[in-house]
């Protein structure tokens, strides 16, 4: 169970997650993302309301990242401890810009 | 050659017919059918090598004045055209049976009906005893693709073959041992083996048949009983078929003749074959043949099981033991005895009808009849319950590797840690393991075949640590062997699929991976404090 809510500001645009990203939910996140990111500058991943993370959906951070490394800025925002563990033992939390 | 049998007009066709002599042999068969006209026809193409379209356009004609028109002994060559063209769903066409010899070939299994022999590295042929076995093999190969289609791993003849005087089928079977070959020749599989028959056995009696389908056990064992209770006393013998009348009547598939030769290993898969008892009720019944395998057959004389199963007396009736115990989910002996002697109730109150009917010796019909008369005091209902799960341990969780039961998996690896009283942040990063670890195998372990894995969560005090093993029968896979992702690579560079086992190593204390008997054995652990 995954909800994705989409705000978008000219090439601002807003993905807040809830509930869990796993391998059953991390591929429509995935599709989401890719046909919402052409011509957006700034992307900002809001993850209140996630309350789990697998690797499947690290995954999806990841080549999120390394689009917006190419065509703009990407941050993490709202990141809870549990979450903010994971990113650091996974080392994501060094690839990834936390707010 | 013109011969009638049975109101049919018999026809021989053979060598070649082309257009050089379709006319001659169209005049021929219209001097054969010549008065027979609407009646049943049937051409025997044993010996016809070809037909050409000119000799097609003479049975396509010949249809017309004898709709009821059938084919047989075709060879595959002419099949193949009579396919092409269509005619295979015009008429009635029968291909020749290929016809095999068996000499010299190793024997593997043998059962009340014919034998098993391997004809070559991959494939095997199971003979039938009686002269007109066809109406078995279609019978066995109709219930095995019901129950393939139902999800039990099986094994179904691709080919009906004449051997001898009588009919095989024969099956594709890849480097295929019996449980029971494994048991006598590698004693240390023991409890392997106890594992994967009553994971099966589970599986079967899991498995509820569509109306209809299959053949009532009780029925086929209520009339056995009913011939053993006439030579009972008369007070066993009714309390006897009052008690198997009794049982109560069920949609869940039985084998009916479940015993190690009849599951084997085919590469690293498990597979019951046999499957032509197939039948819908009670697993009572089921443990009743297999009382009678391992220990009742050869209840007076070990050469018995030692000559239909290869192994020892003593290691027939641990077997015997032991899976009941698994089957029951219980180490309580008390238990173990109270189902065994249901089972055995009506095991010898089959003997008893079998020894009569088979002019077994007297000594052993005795035997079995002391042995049930001492038994009926003591039983007083035939059925028993399964706990759901069949497991009394709520620690272990066995299931199907499907990433749609991840679900199922981490509910179950939650509650474990919720009942010790994991803080939430371990519970998530346990929760990131289990997941890659359960998927891995889910997507890995069996592909493209399905299996079951096995995960056991364990909670110790001192210090409070979390213990998750991951069992599997599928290919060896040690994920510690895997080197690290280089973390400082963009994503486009990097090693996708090594991320979450990566993860995994970050997140647990100890990964340890084993391979024993097949199994690969994965534990993780974590100190939770």
């Amino acid at each position: 169970m995954l909800n994705i809510e989409k705000n978008k500001d000219n090439d601002a645009l807003v993905v807040s997650l809830e509930g869990r990203l796993d391998t059953t939910t991390a591929p429509k996140f995935e599709d989401e993302l890719k046909n919402s990111l052409d011509g957006i500058t700034a992307l900002t991943i809001d993850i209140k309301k996630l309350e789990y993370i697998s690797s499947a959906g690290l995954r999806v951070f990841l080549s999120a990242q390394k689009r917006m490394n190419a065509q703009g800025e990407m941050k993490v925002t709202h990141v809870s401890e549990a979450i903010m563990d994971i990113f650091e033992v996974t080392g994501f939390s060094d690839i990834l810009t936390i707010e | 050659m013109n011969e009638t049998k049975d109101n049919a007009v018999k026809i021989v066709l053979s060598g070649r017919i082309d257009s050089a002599n379709a006319a001659d042999t169209e005049s021929e068969i219209i001097r054969q059918v010549s008065g027979k006209e609407r009646l049943p026809v049937v051409i025997d193409m044993a010996d016809l090598q070809y037909i050409s379209s000119a000799g097609l356009r003479v049975i396509l004609r010949l249809k017309k004045t004898n709709p009821d028109l059938r084919l047989t002994c075709v060879n595959p060559e002419v099949y193949d055209i009579l396919d092409m063209t269509g005619f295979t769903e015009m008429m009635t066409v029968e291909k020749a049976y290929r016809i095999i010899s068996v000499e010299g070939c190793e024997v593997i299994g043998e059962g009340a009906n014919g034998k098993v022999y391997r004809i070559d590295g991959d494939n095997v042929v199971k003979t039938y005893k009686n002269a007109d076995a066809l109406a078995d093999i279609q019978h066995e190969r109709e219930v095995a693709r019901l129950a393939l289609v139902l999800g039990i791993p099986t094994a179904i003849s691709y080919d009906v073959v004449k051997v001898g005087d009588s009919y095989g089928s024969v099956f594709e079977l890849l480097d295929a041992k019996s449980f029971a070959k494994i048991l006598a020749k590698e004693p240390e599989r023991f409890d392997w083996c106890v594992r994967e028959y009553v994971g099966m056995l589970k599986k079967i009696h899991g498995t509820v048949v569509p109306a209809g389908k299959l053949p009532s056990v009780k029925e086929d064992m209520l009339v056995r009983i009913r011939r053993a209770k006439a030579v009972l006393p008369e007070e066993s013998g009714k309390k006897l078929v009052e008690m198997a009348e009794a049982i109560p009547d069920d949609d869940h598939m039985v084998h009916g003749d479940y015993h190690t030769k009849n599951i084997v290993l085919a590469g690293n898969e498990v597979l019951v074959i046999d499957m032509d008892t197939l039948s819908v009720g009670h697993p009572i019944f089921d443990l009743a043949h297999m009382y009678n395998a391992y220990v009742g057959y050869s209840e007076n004389d070990p050469e018995v099981i030692l000559k239909f199963q290869g192994f020892t007396q003593e290691t027939a009736r641990r077997f015997w033991h032991d899976s009941l115990a698994a089957y029951l989910g219980t180490k309580d002996e008390r238990r173990i005895e109270e189902v065994a002697d249901k089972a055995r109730c009506l095991a010898y109150g089959y003997l008893i009808d079998w020894g009569n009917r088979h002019h077994a010796d007297d000594s052993l019909i005795s035997l079995w009849k002391s042995r049930l008369i001492a038994l009926l005091p003591r039983v007083d209902d035939l059925a028993f319950e399964v706990k759901a799960g069949g497991g009394t341990d709520p620690d272990e969780l066995e299931i199907e590797a499907a990433v749609d039961n991840l679900r199922k998996v981490l509910d179950f690896v939650d509650s474990r840690l919720d009942a010790a009283g994991c803080p939430m942040k371990y519970r998530m990063q346990l929760d990131l393991a289990v997941e890659e670890i359960f998927v891995n195998i889910a997507n890995y372990a069996y592909a493209p075949g399905r299996g079951n894995a096995t995960v056991r969560v364990e909670v110790s005090d001192d210090p409070v640590s979390v213990t998750i093993t991951f069992m599997d029968h599928g290919k060896p896979f040690d994920p510690t062997k895997k080197a690290d992702p280089d973390v400082t690579l963009s994503a486009d560079d990097r090693e996708i699929g090594g991320l979450g086992i990566f993860m995994t190593r970050k997140i647990m204390d100890d990964v340890k991976y084993e391979y024993v008997d097949g199994n690969n054995i994965l534990t993780l652990k974590k100190d939770i404090k």
